[in-house]
């Protein structure tokens, strides 16, 4: 479970991007958040791994508290959380299996990670894992001579390579053609269903954040004012999440104060 | 009916005609008295310019005759070159992944930095003087001179490219916890690999035309056979060695550049 309590992120002396933001995910769902450019969702999930520092709030991990671990902790910590990125970042001049592989560098020495020996049971644990995205026949390709949907299921894979407790996903299909990204989605749905895993994702496209999460999560201004069941999310609440600029509720937002 | 101007003119580079046409004038003033001012004593040059004919006429035409000498010169110098490429090479990727401002924390990036200003500000020749004091006459002298001149070179561009690296894949090791070495391994070195490589062949062609050059000062290899046939007025022998080395440079800037644009 993941516990997020009023977390707070703060860029130099100008108004926080996170303002005192509560968020609980307690089991194995799906939860897209939503929310116009710059309300903080990026912010957010970051924080969760400490990619971004946040400035003040706690965050807890099925009982760790990310926010308190040291340097060497936080290193260790992260294997647990699992990362897919909306450019892929993948290398580029690696091989898929390499770059699969690479969601292990946390677990295996440096010396095997330069040799390429990877434990036995990693091997066969990629194998499956590429086999049940449809990528398997790639593990030697070079990751650049993948399509985008590919690259993103190597991606996803990586992530799970990690055997996380919670799989942050930051605008997964952003830069995928309509029909790739619903492919993703969906593949994202029930990888972690067959997993139990649960899942946070940052998304665009409303749609889609309807059709395959379970809950929706609505965030303005660095604070999440929509919270529930994908048809609770109506023409209203909506309205109101992408409402206006935050240019402008910053300016609000000054008078107030 | 319109009115439009049809003249143009490109606006000087010196907007104030004051200030343009004194800065030609001080410029040409200033050239013409540091030229009458340089002690140039006309009558050396005139006796120079006859010692230049004879020597001149003596290389003509060139002498292959101690050829055996040519090659080995040729081949320690090669030697040489290989040499301080490989140790050249080996000490930079360290230096450059100090001197990158995106891997390494500030205070290890400014000695990353100085070393390489430090190994760039003097130039091989003056190194080479220092290094034959310190270890002696010979080839051992001419390898660390262009070890020096190597981390000058390799380890600056390198870590301009270090800095210039798709951060993505960064960002994507540490979320899984990477470890810093692994990190680098994984998501730096593959996308610098390709530059590295090109640095290497370039350098080690530049490391042959430079081992020439030091050898004059005594660090071993053709150029300090080159020093002893103008010692012995073997000006023929000079010439002869002198012409091989316009040859090989020729032959290895064609060979490296060759292999450049293909890993390119």
């Amino acid at each position: 479970m993941l516990k997020i309590t009023s977390l707070v992120k703060r860029y130099g002396a100008g108004d926080p991007v996170l303002k005192d933001l509560d968020l609980e995910v307690p089991g194995e769902e799906v939860v897209s958040v939503i929310g116009s450019s710059g309300a903080g969702k990026s912010t957010l999930l970051r924080c969760i791994n400490r990619l971004v520092e946040p400035t003040s709030g706690k965050i807890f991990l099925n009982g760790t508290d990310f926010t308190r671990l040291g340097k060497r902790e936080l290193r260790v910590g992260r294997r647990r959380i699992g990362m897919v990125f909306q450019s892929f970042n993948l290398v580029d001049r690696l091989t898929v299996m390499e770059n699969v592989q690479s969601g292990r560098l946390g677990y295996i020495s440096t010396w095997a990670a330069l040799s390429r020996r990877y434990p036995k049971e990693d091997i066969r644990r990629a194998f499956e894992l590429m086999e049940r995205v449809g990528i398997a026949h790639y593990a030697n390709k070079r990751a650049d001579e993948l399509s985008g949907g590919e690259r993103q299921r190597v991606g996803v894979i990586r992530a799970l390579m990690q055997q996380p407790e919670i799989l942050l996903a930051d605008e997964p299909t952003a830069s995928l053609d309509p029909k790739t990204s619903e492919q993703i989605m969906t593949l994202l749905r029930d990888l972690a269903r067959e997993l139990k895993l649960p899942v946070i994702i940052n998304i665009h496209n409303v749609n889609e954040a309807k059709e395959f999460s379970d809950r929706i999560v609505g965030m303005r201004y660095g604070r999440i004012i929509f919270d529930g069941l994908p048809q609770a999310l109506t023409k209203d609440a909506m309205n109101e999440i992408y409402a206006g600029v935050p240019h402008e509720d910053r300016k609000l937002e000054g008078a107030a104060a | 009916m319109s009115t439009a101007k049809d003249t143009w003119r490109k606006r000087p580079f010196i907007a104030n005609p004051l200030l343009r046409y004194g800065l030609y004038a001080a410029i040409v003033v200033y050239v013409v008295t540091t030229f009458a001012t340089l002690p140039i004593d006309w009558d050396r040059i005139a006796q120079g310019l006859s010692r230049a004919g004879r020597i001149f006429g003596g290389a003509f035409p060139p002498s292959f005759q101690r050829s055996e000498l040519l090659i080995d010169g040729f081949l320690e110098s090669l030697k040489i070159a290989i040499l301080a490429t490989v140790g050249g090479i080996i000490l930079s990727i360290p230096i450059a992944f100090m001197a990158a401002r995106n891997i390494v924390p500030l205070p290890v990036f400014y000695v990353g930095r100085a070393i390489i200003i430090i190994a760039r500000s003097f130039h091989p020749v003056i190194v080479a003087i220092i290094f034959v004091k310190a270890v002696g006459f010979g080839p051992f002298a001419g390898i660390l001179t262009l070890i020096v001149y190597s981390i000058g070179f390799v380890a600056k561009l390198l870590a301009e490219r270090i800095e210039e690296i798709d951060p993505g894949p960064v960002e994507a090791m540490k979320a899984a916890g990477a470890p810093f070495l692994s990190t680098l391994i994984y998501a730096v070195f593959p996308q610098i690999m390709q530059r590295q490589i090109g640095l290497g062949i370039y350098q080690l062609d530049s490391n042959l035309r430079a081992s020439a050059v030091v050898g004059i000062v005594g660090a071993g290899g053709i150029g300090a056979t080159l020093a002893n046939a103008f010692g012995r007025y073997d000006y023929d022998f000079a010439l002869a060695i002198t012409m091989v080395i316009v040859g090989v440079i020729l032959i290895s800037e064609a060979v490296s550049g060759a292999i450049r644009k293909r890993i390119a």
